[in-house]
């Protein structure tokens, strides 16, 4: 008997596991897709945005008949740590059977979890996380919506370029820029490719190595804002996570450090809706690089991106109470995207899958967001497309100041003036 | 030219600066490290979940300031009550069971206290980062070519005071003497008739009201969130084992060397470097004054 046990053991798991399957995959009527998603630790906030962005547009997709004929239902699992992306992408496509994975809303998290999905030859569609190497390892089923880290950094110091540098009546030569930034993957991503850029274009580069820090271990910022302050720089192009923004404005301020502006991109930290709650109108001024803000001119886009666009922010504001923020806005383009991918290829086949989103070629203007279009072959919607707007913290709101023909708001306080001086 | 070695009138004022820095920051770390080295030095407990409590203490702070308007500095008084009780509450339900046990078991359970208490605030408060605005938190005080802010100053005096008065109870009352009796040897002190059970208890609760009351201070400093204890909890075991086990006054000196570190690496090295300097120092102890920079020879061993 003793030895009949395991078998049993065996028996009983196999049946088991494969009267699961069988109501996994017995609805017919519903397409499930893996979410993954920061749901708890120190991610949570804006992954709980994310998701809210993610189901806001999973309705709007099933108000108009779902994808490829069926319900778009979520396989939602909670991803705190890189070690969990992995774990959890696992047990989606295992477990839950699905075919298509997306997430994560963070650079931390997109690597593993991709990987994961690769290993099992199933799609991962990304829609937020800018770490510059998600795309250069090769991988043929993993996508990415949102621009790079590399392009954000572009996009920052075009801005400085163009827009600040002649409001400052300086030439880009005598421009100096000072670069802080916490170090994961997707600070260094985006500092290093602002900092290369910025030298590209002959700005004075008062830190050559960029003030580095980690953002759950900073406490005290005084002894770098000391050290830039001896620097001088007229812009600050600081890359923050969390806390670390208001907490840099708040010291900065204490040490009366005057620079002429203050330049972030990205979702998170001066990003994201908590500076504002932090700082009110203490945090006037700053810049962010991100998707468009209040302000963003609806007849500025193609009339299908009009509607669309309008359709998702009314659907935002029924939800939440305010416009959309960058976290909903990184997940509602990227599923809509998703759908518009799926509506064409009519399959979740690789393949099929792969040569619809190649296809693609949609211009400026024609999205949520304002969004395009054009996928390379490393699966990386292109830069040019993926249109990116400046937003500056005006009043306790983020709205969009440039590129101007884009918005019916304007840049304020540049130069910045004295601490209590930005009303 | 690297701007630390200028030199000069400026280059007073950065050290002026960066001495400022350290002292209040030094003084968060007293207040903090102050409960844990308490619990630490007389229970032998290792309690992962003090962070937790300080994450609690700042959640305090934040509703009192937001659904009362009361400013932290009055929610203190509230605070030390308060969370006197919670540590006895926490000790009866979980601490007693486990006091006995192993110290794999107790590192256990208080890992496990630590992850129920930080997805418990998140499910009531949710992730989102919330701030405190007293008056206080956005007065910048300039003097002598430093600047410093009002908020950080009240909480390094109170955590001075609080370490004094911690270091007097421990010396001159006869609870206090009862509780170091009990961390010297556990069995001759329950052969002398005290009663063990109580001074864990009366010490996890001090601990506790200790560190609630460093988290309503510090919530206008910081962002609350529900896993804010983490940053600042790796921090305290440093300290702690710098100024010895349970020495009040060794935990605020260890706190400002602690800072120093941090401040002096930050500003000549780079932020990214202060950790590997201040765990470089914490192994340096560990090897060669295992009893820490003030502790006395052999106390590591003692009651474990």
């Amino acid at each position: 008997m003793r030895r009949r046990l395991p078998i049993i053991v065996v028996a009983a798991v196999l049946t088991l596991s494969a009267a699961l399957a069988a109501v996994s995959f017995g609805q017919s009527g519903e397409y499930k897709i893996g979410v993954l998603e920061p749901l708890t630790g120190p991610l949570a906030g804006e992954g709980k945005r994310h998701m809210e962005g993610f189901e806001i547009v999973r309705d709007m997709i099933n108000e108009r008949g779902g994808v490829m004929g069926k319900k778009l239902v979520f396989a939602v699992a909670d991803v705190p740590d890189p070690t969990s992306a992995s774990t959890e992408a696992n047990r989606l496509i295992t477990r839950e059977g699905v075919k298509i994975v997306t997430g994560t809303f963070s650079s931390r998290l997109c690597g593993a979890a991709s990987e994961a999905a690769a290993r099992h030859n199933v799609i991962y569609w990304e829609t937020s996380c800018v770490d510059p190497r998600f795309n250069k390892r090769g991988l043929k089923n993993v996508y990415r919506t949102e621009i790079d880290a590399t392009g954000f950094g572009w996009y920052n110091i075009e801005f400085i370029v163009k827009h600040l540098a002649p409001r400052f009546n300086l030439k880009p030569s005598q421009l100096k820029i000072a670069f802080v930034s916490e170090d994961s993957s997707y600070g260094q991503g985006v500092t290093e490719s602002a900092l290369a850029r910025a030298k590209e274009l002959g700005l004075q580069v008062v830190t050559p190595t960029p003030e580095y820090y980690n953002f759950q271990t900073i406490n005290d910022m005084t002894p770098i804002i000391v050290k830039l302050k001896q620097l001088n720089p007229d812009v600050v192009h600081h890359i923050a996570y969390t806390n670390d923004a208001p907490l840099f404005w708040r010291q900065a301020r204490e040490q009366n450090f005057q620079f002429k502006a203050l330049v972030h991109a990205g979702a998170t930290g001066y990003g994201g809706s908590d500076f504002g709650k932090a700082m009110g109108n203490d945090g006037n001024g700053v810049f962010a690089l991100l998707e468009p803000g209040p302000g963003f001119k609806l007849d500025s886009l193609k009339p299908e991106g009009q509607k669309i666009e309008k359709e998702f922010r009314d659907a935002v504001q029924k939800r939440t109470g305010s416009y959309p923020f960058g976290a909903h806005q990184l997940a509602g383009g990227g599923l809509w995207l998703l759908k518009l991918v799926l509506d064409k290829s009519q399959s979740d086949d690789p393949e099929k899958f792969r040569s619809a989103v190649m296809s693609m070629d949609l211009p400026v203007g024609t999205m949520i967001n304002g969004w395009g279009v054009k996928f390379s072959e490393t699966g990386q919607n292109s830069n040019d497309r993926v249109q990116h707007y400046m937003l500056q913290w005006q009043n306790g709101q983020l709205v969009t100041v440039w590129p101007e023909e884009f918005t019916t708001n304007r840049a304020k306080w540049i130069p910045l003036g004295a601490w209590d001086a930005r009303k | 030219m690297d701007p630390a070695r200028r030199l000069g009138r400026a280059q007073i004022d950065v050290f002026a600066q960066l001495g400022v820095s350290t002292i209040l920051l030094g003084g968060i770390y007293a207040l903090i490290a102050v409960g844990l080295t308490l619990i630490f030095g007389i229970m032998r407990v290792v309690n992962f979940a003090h962070g937790e409590f300080l994450m609690l203490g700042m959640y305090l702070g934040f509703w009192a300031f937001t659904l009362l308007s009361m400013d932290p500095w009055f929610v203190l008084f509230v605070s030390i009550p308060l969370f006197f009780g919670i540590g006895v509450l926490t000790y009866v339900l979980v601490m007693k069971g486990v006091i006995h046990a192993s110290h794999n078991v107790q590192i256990f359970t208080t890992v496990g206290l630590s992850t129920a208490l930080q997805n418990t605030a998140l499910v009531l408060w949710s992730g989102d980062f919330h701030t405190v605005r007293p008056w206080h938190a956005l007065r910048p005080i300039r003097m002598l070519g430093t600047a410093f802010n009002l908020s950080q100053v009240v909480a390094f005096v109170i955590a001075l005071t609080l370490t004094v008065l911690l270091f007097a109870f421990m010396r001159f009352t006869h609870t206090g003497r009862v509780m170091r009796a009990t961390a010297q040897d556990r069995d001759a002190a329950i052969l002398m008739g005290i009663d063990t059970d109580r001074v864990y208890r009366i010490t996890f609760a001090l601990g506790i009201a200790a560190v609630g009351a460093a988290g309503v201070l510090v919530s206008p400093l910081y962002a609350v969130y529900p896993t804010a204890g983490l940053q600042f909890v790796l921090l305290s075991y440093v300290v702690v084992v710098l100024g010895g086990l349970g020495d009040m006054v060794g935990a605020l000196i260890g706190s400002l060397i602690v800072a120093a570190v941090e401040v002096a690496g930050s500003y000549w090295f780079g932020t990214a470097w202060k950790e590997i300097f201040y765990f470089l120092l914490f192994i340096g102890v560990l090897v060669f004054r295992p009893a820490g920079l003030f502790g006395q020879r052999g106390a590591e061993n003692l009651g474990v």
